[in-house]
Order: C-alpha cells, then sequence, then structure tokens
C-alpha cells in the first residue's frame, strides 16, 4: 500500500487541495473586484471632483480675462485667495509674457508649462514650500499665462489610506486562505480517512471489515452506509461461492477416492487378463490426476481467498530461489539443461518461504519442461529501492505473443499433449498475488520471460 | 500392513461434518477404527476418557475455539497422544508450523486423503519407536548418521549431502510410505507441492547409485502417492 498512503507528497492529487485552491482563487478574484469598486468610489471620485472644481475655477477667470483684461483678473485672484474658502488647498499664479508674477499664491510657473493644457501633476512652490499639485495652465493672446490648480496633498493621504486598508484586507485573506486550505484538507481527511482504512484492509482480504460510522449524517456518512451494504452484499456472494465450491469438492473427491481404492482393489484381482488389468491401470491414472485437479483448484481458491496471511515473515528471495535452483539441479541435468542464477543485493520479502518457493519452483519446472532438452534457464534477481524483481528467463520455444495475456487462467495450456492441467501458472498468480506481488510475461526471442514484482521489506 | 493398522485407533475432532465423515471413511478404508467429534469439549472428552493412537484436529472449531488449545490443554495434562492439526492455508501461522517440534504435525486443506495417511502413520510409527540409532541398517544396506559412511555388500557408496539426508530419510522410517511432499519438508525443508518429477529425479539417482552393482532395489514406488523403503521381496503385495 505504498503507492497510495496519504496524498501529502502530491498536494494536487488532494481533493482537499484542489477545493481550498478553487476556494481561494475565489476569494482573491471576489477581492480584487470589491477592492476595485471601493477604490474607484472613494479616491476615484474625490480626484474627478477635484480637477472638476479646477476645471470651473480656471474657466471663470478666463472668461473674466476675456470681459475684463488683466486687472480684472488679479482682483479676482485675489479675492479668491481672501475668501477663505479653499485657501489651503487653492494654487493659483497670474504671469505677465515675461514670466513675472502679478498675483497668485504660487512663487513661480510650473515647469513643462505645453503639457498642462489639459491638466497634469507637477511640483510646484507655494510660499516657500514645495509640494504637488494638479495643474491647469491657460495662455492668453497677451501672452500672460493663468495656473489654476490643487493642492494634491489630501488626495495623497487618502490614497495612503485606501491602499493601506487594501493590503491589510488582503493579508487577512491570504491568512484566511491559508487557515481554510488546512481546514478543508483536515476535514476531509477526517471523512475519508476511516473508508481509504476500511477499504485497504478489505482489499487485503479482510471482508469482514466495515466503515465506522463519523456520527454525522453528511455525505461521507451516506457513502460509507452505501460502501457497508455493498460489502455486505459482495461477502455473502463471496461465501456463497466459497461454500458451492467446497461442496463440491468435498462430494465429489469422496466418491473419487472410493472409485480409486475399488480400481486399486480390483488391479489385484489375478484372474484379470493383461488387457483388464492395463484398462484399470489407465482408469487409476485419470482418476488419480482428477483428483490432483480437484486438490490444487481448492488451493488456489483457498489462496485468492486470500485472507490477509498473520504470519508472513521477512523471507531473504535469494536464499529461497538458490534453493529452488539446487533442487532443480538434478532434473537440468537429466535433460542437459543449465540454470543459472544471478542475485544482485539483498532481496528480502514479507511472504511465506514455503508459498514463495512453491511458485518459483512451479516456474522453474515450467521453463524445463518447456524448454526441453539442453535448455538455458537463467534466474535473476535485483532490488530497487522499493521493489525485489525476479526474472525467469529461459531459451525454449516459447510462447506466441497473441498467447501470452492467456497465461496465468486457470486451464489454459498452450500445448494439449504436454502433461499438466493448466493450473500450475493460475496457482502461481495467486500466490504471487497473495504476497502483493505482480506477475507479467514477456517473449525472451527465443524462449518465455517471466517478471515477478514484490513489495521490498525494509528491516 | 492391514492386519497391523486395524487396531490403531484414531480419534477425529472436526466440526464440518463432511471433511470428518469423509476423513473417518478413508481411514476406515485403511484399517483404522474411528470415532469424530464435533466440538472441543466433546472432542477433549474423548481424548482423555480413552486412548487413541493418533488424534486429527482440526484449527477451527465451533464457538471460536482453537484447536491449538485443545492440544496444549492435552500435554498440560501429560497426554502424549501424536496429534495431526488440519489447518487452513489462510490460518495458517508459526505456532502450526512449530507443531513438528514438539513431535506432532500439521497438513493444509485442501489436502490428498494419501497424505493424510501416510502422516498420520508416520506419526504413529514415531511415538512408538525406540531412540534412533546411530547405525541405520536395511537389509545388506547400512547408514552410518556420525560418520556419514554408507555401504552396500561391503560396497562403499558415494553419496552428495542432499542424496545422503534422503537415504537417511528412508532409512529411519523403513517400511513406510513416503509422500512426495513428505520427502521435500524433510530433506530440502520447504512444504510445498512438488512437481510430480523432481523428487522422482531425485530418488532415482539414489536408487541409481544404491542398485549399482546390479543389487535388488529397495525404494519402492507406491502409486499415486510416493515411496517406501523395505526389504521385502514382494513389496507391493499387502502381506
Amino acid at each position: 500500500m505504498n503507492d497510495n498512503t496519504r496524498p501529502m507528497h502530491r498536494p494536487w492529487r488532494s481533493v482537499g487541495f484542489r477545493l481550498a485552491f478553487y476556494y481561494g482563487l475565489l476569494v482573491i478574484i471576489t477581492m480584487i473586484i470589491t477592492i476595485s469598486i471601493i477604490y474607484m468610489q472613494t479616491v476615484g471620485v474625490l480626484y474627478q471632483g477635484m480637477t472638476r472644481q479646477v476645471i470651473t475655477v480656471s474657466q471663470k477667470l478666463t472668461t473674466r480675462f476675456e470681459n475684463g483684461g488683466p486687472q480684472a483678473l488679479i482682483l479676482d485672484i485675489q479675492r479668491e485667495l481672501g475668501d477663505d474658502q479653499n485657501t489651503s488647498t487653492e494654487l493659483l499664479l497670474y504671469v505677465d509674457s515675461t514670466g513675472f508674477k502679478l498675483a497668485g499664491n504660487l512663487d513661480q510657473p510650473p515647469t513643462k508649462v505645453d503639457g498642462l493644457r489639459g491638466g497634469d501633476h507637477r511640483l510646484m512652490v507655494r510660499r516657500g514650500r514645495e509640494i504637488s499639485g494638479y495643474v491647469i495652465a491657460r495662455t492668453f493672446m497677451d501672452g500672460s499665462q493663468l495656473f489654476v490648480g490643487n493642492d494634491l496633498h489630501d488626495q495623497e493621504t487618502m490614497d495612503s489610506l485606501v491602499t493601506r486598508g487594501i493590503a491589510l484586507a488582503c493579508a487577512v485573506a491570504f491568512v484566511l486562505l491559508v487557515g481554510g486550505l488546512f481546514v478543508f484538507r483536515q476535514e476531509l481527511d477526517r471523512s475519508v480517512e476511516p473508508i481509504r482504512r476500511t477499504l485497504t484492509r478489505v482489499a487485503a482480504g479482510e471482508i469482514k471489515e466495515r466503515v465506522e460510522p463519523l456520527g454525522q449524517e453528511d455525505e461521507f456518512a451516506l457513502l460509507g452506509n452505501d460502501i457497508n451494504q455493498m460489502l455486505d452484499r459482495i461477502e455473502v456472494l463471496m461465501n456463497g461461492v466459497r461454500h458451492v465450491s467446497d461442496t463440491i469438492a468435498h462430494n465429489l473427491r469422496t466418491p473419487l477416492t472410493r472409485i480409486l481404492l475399488r480400481l486399486r482393489t480390483a488391479a489385484e484381482d489375478t484372474s484379470a487378463t493383461a488387457i483388464q488389468k492395463k484398462h484399470i491401470e489407465d482408469a487409476i491414472a485419470d482418476v488419480e490426476e482428477l483428483t490432483l485437479v480437484f486438490e490444487k483448484l481448492l488451493q488456489i481458491a483457498e489462496a485468492e481467498a486470500g485472507a490477509r496471511r498473520i504470519d508472513f515473515q521477512p523471507v531473504s528471495l535469494s536464499a529461497v530461489v538458490s534453493e529452488v535452483v539446487d533442487f532443480y539441479q538434478a532434473v537440468a541435468e537429466v535433460q542437459d539443461a543449465e540454470i543459472r542464477l544471478d542475485v544482485s543485493g539483498s532481496p528480502v520479502v514479507m511472504g511465506d518461504p514455503d508459498l514463495l518457493a512453491g511458485a518459483i519452483s512451479n516456474l522453474v519446472d515450467n521453463a524445463l519442461k518447456y524448454g526441453g532438452i539442453g535448455t538455458k534457464v537463467m534466474l535473476k534477481s535485483e532490488v530497487t529501492r522499493d521493489r525485489v524483481l525476479l526474472t525467469i528467463e529461459d531459451d525454449g520455444p516459447g510462447i506466441p505473443v497473441q498467447e501470452l495475456n492467456k497465461l496465468g487462467t486457470r486451464f489454459f495450456r498452450l500445448d494439449r499433449n504436454m502433461r499438466g492441467h493448466g493450473l500450475g501458472l493460475a496457482s502461481v498468480v495467486a500466490m504471487v498475488t497473495m504476497h502483493g506481488g505482480r506477475i507479467s510475461f514477456d517473449s525472451a526471442t527465443p524462449g518465455l520471460k517471466v517478471f515477478l514484482e514484490f513489495p521490498r521489506h525494509l528491516p | 500392513m492391514s492386519e497391523l493398522v486395524g487396531a490403531w485407533r484414531c480419534l477425529i475432532i472436526e466440526d464440518d461434518e463432511e471433511n470428518a465423515n469423509y476423513i473417518a471413511r478413508e481411514l476406515k478404508d485403511l484399517g483404522y477404527q474411528t470415532k469424530i467429534a464435533r466440538d472441543g469439549r466433546a472432542g477433549m472428552e474423548l481424548a482423555t476418557t480413552a486412548s487413541w493412537e493418533v488424534i486429527i484436529l482440526d484449527r477451527m472449531l465451533p464457538n471460536e475455539v482453537d484447536g491449538l488449545s485443545i492440544l496444549t490443554a492435552l500435554r498440560g495434562m501429560g497426554n502424549k497422544t501424536p496429534v495431526l492439526v488440519l489447518s487452513a492455508l489462510s490460518a495458517l501461522d508459526q505456532r502450526v508450523r512449530g507443531l513438528k517440534a514438539g513431535g506432532d504435525d500439521y497438513l493444509t486443506k485442501p489436502f490428498a486423503i494419501s497424505e493424510l495417511a501416510a502422516r498420520a502413520e508416520a506419526l504413529i510409527r514415531r511415538s512408538s519407536s525406540v531412540a534412533e540409532s546411530r547405525k541405520l541398517e536395511i537389509a545388506d544396506l547400512s547408514l552410518d548418521l556420525a560418520s556419514r559412511r554408507v555401504e552396500r555388500a561391503g560396497r562403499l557408496i558415494t553419496l552428495q549431502p542432499r542424496e545422503f539426508r534422503l537415504l537417511a530419510y528412508f532409512m529411519m522410517n523403513p517400511d513406510r510410505v513416503l509422500t512426495r511432499t513428505m520427502l521435500l519438508e524433510s530433506v530440502w525443508d520447504y512444504r510445498f507441492d512438488p512437481q510430480t518429477n523432481v523428487i522422482d529425479v531425485h530418488v532415482s539417482r539414489l536408487r541409481g547409485k544404491l542398485e549399482a552393482a546390479g543389487e535388488r532395489p529397495l525404494i519402492h514406488t507406491e502409486r499415486g502417492t510416493g515411496y517406501r523403503m523395505t526389504a521385502d521381496l514382494q513389496p507391493n503385495k499387502k502381506k
């Protein structure tokens, strides 16, 4: 179960993380829209009011100049500055064509006058103090110039206040986002973990496990209920199947052994002719084969039922493999074959040495059986960080590629003339699966290559 | 061998009716007297009140009783009857494997009845036989466990270590049927269903060495079951 543990290592694969991420995205978009509106409604509106005011004053003073000439304008400016209205923010300056100040509260004209026809920001000096302001310039027929503007100090204060507010709101939103992410994950994990735990155990063969109710009637509790109902059903079906197969096996095995005993008694009858004896011997052989098939089938069923093995222990696969090879060396010698062994690293797996030896010997047996005279069988064991790999390769005739996927299916036999029942590989598959391993087959050009892969046990 | 077995009494403690009847019937055919107990209590009572040559005990009994606890109780009371424990592959654990150390044996379900019979017989004979001697002899064949010396009619026979173990196992169990699984278990220390021909190859090599000088065979094939070593001239005829 190493590859499906907690989703922490790859956050994107966690629903909790994704939900929190989308939720965060939503919060950020909402914030941007809200803040934009607030900004427009405060700083924006104030600024527009100010520029309108400046334009109105400048239009009023221009009209004054056109109707009354410079003198009337100077008077008006002086009155405007002395009327105690907006005097701290109002900026006014009237200069003649040589740039000499005729009236106003600015000490000198702003720089880059050409860019000021439509109004712009400039740094200016009012009564000796430098200020930042919005200003519009007008040039009259006689070359004199009028500057009307407004101090931007208030605007800037407002601006920085609003900006600070926005920054603070963003910080709060970020904290909420991170917190939300955490809470989401926690809440989801809390609801999903019990279900996952239960299902992992069920998958490992503990069919009696059930999802514990969480104590609240949410979607996950309903899901848990559904899963429990499904497991109840599966258990009933499994028990049914097991019962049926057990009964069949028992009921058929008993008469088979009786037939066998009767045949053996008959074989000892001295009055029988040689032909009769031959028939009886053949019948005995057939019934024995049939009994063997039943036993094998029951054994595979037992392994596939896969109740979790409590007595699995660390097993050195290299020791098992070399002992199996040693065991088969005699068979290899008889048919001039060769078995080679190549072990690297220390392949230790959790398992049952007898079952592992049984499975491996089955594969070696197949390799020798189908490889025939003079075949070379190569066993190679390697370890990776968390897996133990074992390949068994022969240089025999191999198996047609289109038949590879049928290997390991019960009763599948490539060559009906060879001895066997087509159950050997099926039992190997059952044993490997029982050990949490995987098995696959490939053509070795020529020959067959069997790959076994087990979870590595690290002390 | 029928008259030998005839007196053997076997207690079967097994709740599965079909399985119990099956074992009882097959053992009766082999000449045993059998009695079936359907649960732990009845089994315990029968085991302690009557005398048995062997007890066949199912691991899983009704009311969550573990067959091994019955075995422990029997041994606690000083009862030394050999016990053959039947265990499902999925219920097999270290304690079941440990049975062999205590002189008992186990068999995983499903099993071949010939395997059960061979193991039950081995248990009975082991418990009644005297302490192992250092030197084993059958007909004109002798094997010295200490010096690892094997001779047949004065001819020295050189054996590989595994061949020596195989022969020693045969000679320690004369006149008994030894299944291929029993041979694999005793000589190679693994218990699985060997593909039939592997053990056959090993046995035939051993036979070859034993009969190299044209001597008569001592190891005989038991059809469908395994092998038997005997000095009898007509081993397959029942006495």
